[in-house]
């Protein structure tokens, strides 16, 4: 359940900010879209909004809130879970409430704002969906938002990190049918993140090429998969010379999305934007060098014994 | 010398991707960027049209886009599992590409997501 920013924008009255820290790593999202517009519906901005920050700790974000709440660092699922019970008016002892941290006043006060609210909105950052429980805390926090619908009008949003990642879900999903995690090597695709999720394979050491872009492994991955990436042919498309790079057989400059290459990006609510390029690079784009790939790689034999190639997604859609 | 100035150009440095920005150049850098943030600004303007880089590098080595894009060829299409992996600092276009490449090669496909 979820919206776009817009309405975020025009009608939000209650913002939750969980695990992220918006302030510093989207400084933007306050001031365009959620707690300081003022809107139609909202016409006082900041003064009819009211914003919550659960976190572990005190952020710059937190600051900006109106009710700042610390969560005991892996706690986030139990609190999740004993807000779905508050709501619905069921039992929940205390000792469960110490163990997140926060005191029963807090969360009852925090549950008859979510109810008297008209239009209610979850932002859910890496802190949430990156500790212990990961999806799971994603998919009960998603839970609540939906069952807060019983009540009022509640919605819940990631925030997403850097660049086009979104784009990079919202195409794969498109094409493949899945958004991360994919494998074709039976010649359609398969998902199962953990398996085929990019951490894993090179930790086992399961491929044997790798082609990065638009990223840099090599600066943020564990080491034992940087390690695999320095023992397998790595090739590295980027508009700098990345520590990627340096550990890559081949490397090629391309131009920078935005800045000098056209295209489109997607926004963290799915929303597409054209992208304007300032600059004219004397490097060639991604699209352009992947193309010129693409079509070596086609002149050479299909990976399949001859005659049983199957149609490509790409001649599909 | 006059700046040419563009108006509501996108960021793509968070995923805010706020399009209201004003960009003014000089064809070679970005010498400001209108309400852009911290973060935006320092990307804008941190992208030139130098070429501070080599077209390309095979094993450290200078080399052709031409030269690099067979050996990347090659190097993937002989390999029995390779993986297609990041795709977030890049357009949709690149991306769809990217999809294609994977398919082709009968490889793994992946994105910052899953970390
Ligand atoms: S201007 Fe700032 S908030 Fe907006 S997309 Fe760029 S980095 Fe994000």
């Amino acid at each position: 359940m979820t919206c776009t920013l817009g309405e975020v924008k025009q009608r939000a009255d209650f913002i939750v900010y969980w695990g992220g820290n918006p302030a510093e790593c989207h400084p933007r999202h306050f001031t365009k879209y959620t707690i300081m517009q003022k809107s139609k519906f909202l016409p006082r901005g900041r003064k009819d909004r009211t914003m919550v920050m659960v976190d572990i700790r005190e952020t710059k974000s937190a600051k900006a809130a109106n009710i700042f709440l610390q969560v005991k660092p892996g706690k986030d699922f139990e609190l999740i879970t004993i807000l779905r019970a508050l709501i619905k008016d069921q039992q929940v002892g205390d000792e469960q409430i110490a163990e997140t941290g926060l005191t029963r006043e807090a969360l009852d006060d925090l549950v008859q704002r979510m109810k008297s609210c008209k239009f209610g909105c979850f932002f859910f950052g890496m802190g949430l969906s990156m500790t212990r429980g990961k999806h799971m805390n994603s998919a009960a926090l998603l839970t609540l938002a939906a069952e807060m619908n019983a009540f009022t009008k509640f919605v819940a949003m990631p925030m997403r990190g850097h660049g086009n990642v979104t784009g990079a879900d919202v195409i794969m999903r498109w094409q493949t049918g899945y958004p991360f995690g994919i494998t074709f090597n039976r010649g359609y695709p398969r998902y199962n993140p953990g398996e085929f999720s990019t951490v894993d394979v090179l930790v086992r050491g399961d491929c044997d090429a790798a082609f990065i872009i638009g990223a840099d492994p090599g600066a943020t991955m564990p080491q034992p998969a940087i390690n695999h990436l320095k023992r397998i042919p790595t090739i590295c498309l980027d508009p700098h010379v990345t520590h990627t790079s340096k550990l890559a057989r081949v490397h090629i400059t391309t131009a920078a999305q935005g800045i000098s290459a056209p295209g489109t990006a997607y926004r963290m609510d799915e929303i597409p934007m054209p992208l304007k390029p300032a600059l004219k690079s004397p490097y060639p784009t991604d699209e352009e060098v992947v193309r010129r790939i693409n079509e070596a790689i086609a002149q050479k034999p299909f990976w399949l014994p001859e005659g049983s190639q199957p149609q490509m997604i790409s001649t599909q859609v | 010398m006059t700046l040419q100035i563009i108006d509501n150009a996108t960021c793509t440095f968070c995923g805010c991707v706020c399009d209201d920005i004003q960009l003014h150049h000089d064809e070679v850098r970005i010498h400001e960027a209108k309400k852009a943030c911290v973060l935006g600004t320092a990307y804008f303007l941190n992208h030139t049209a130098e070429k501070k880089y080599p077209d390309a590098l095979i094993d450290g080595k200078e080399a052709t886009v031409e030269e690099a894009v067979q050996t990347a060829a090659t190097l993937l299409h002989e390999a029995d599992m390779p993986l297609v992996y990041g795709l977030s600092n890049t357009t949709c276009e690149a991306q769809k590409l990217c999809v294609a490449m994977a398919d082709q090669l009968g490889g793994l496909l992946d994105s910052h997501t899953s970390l």
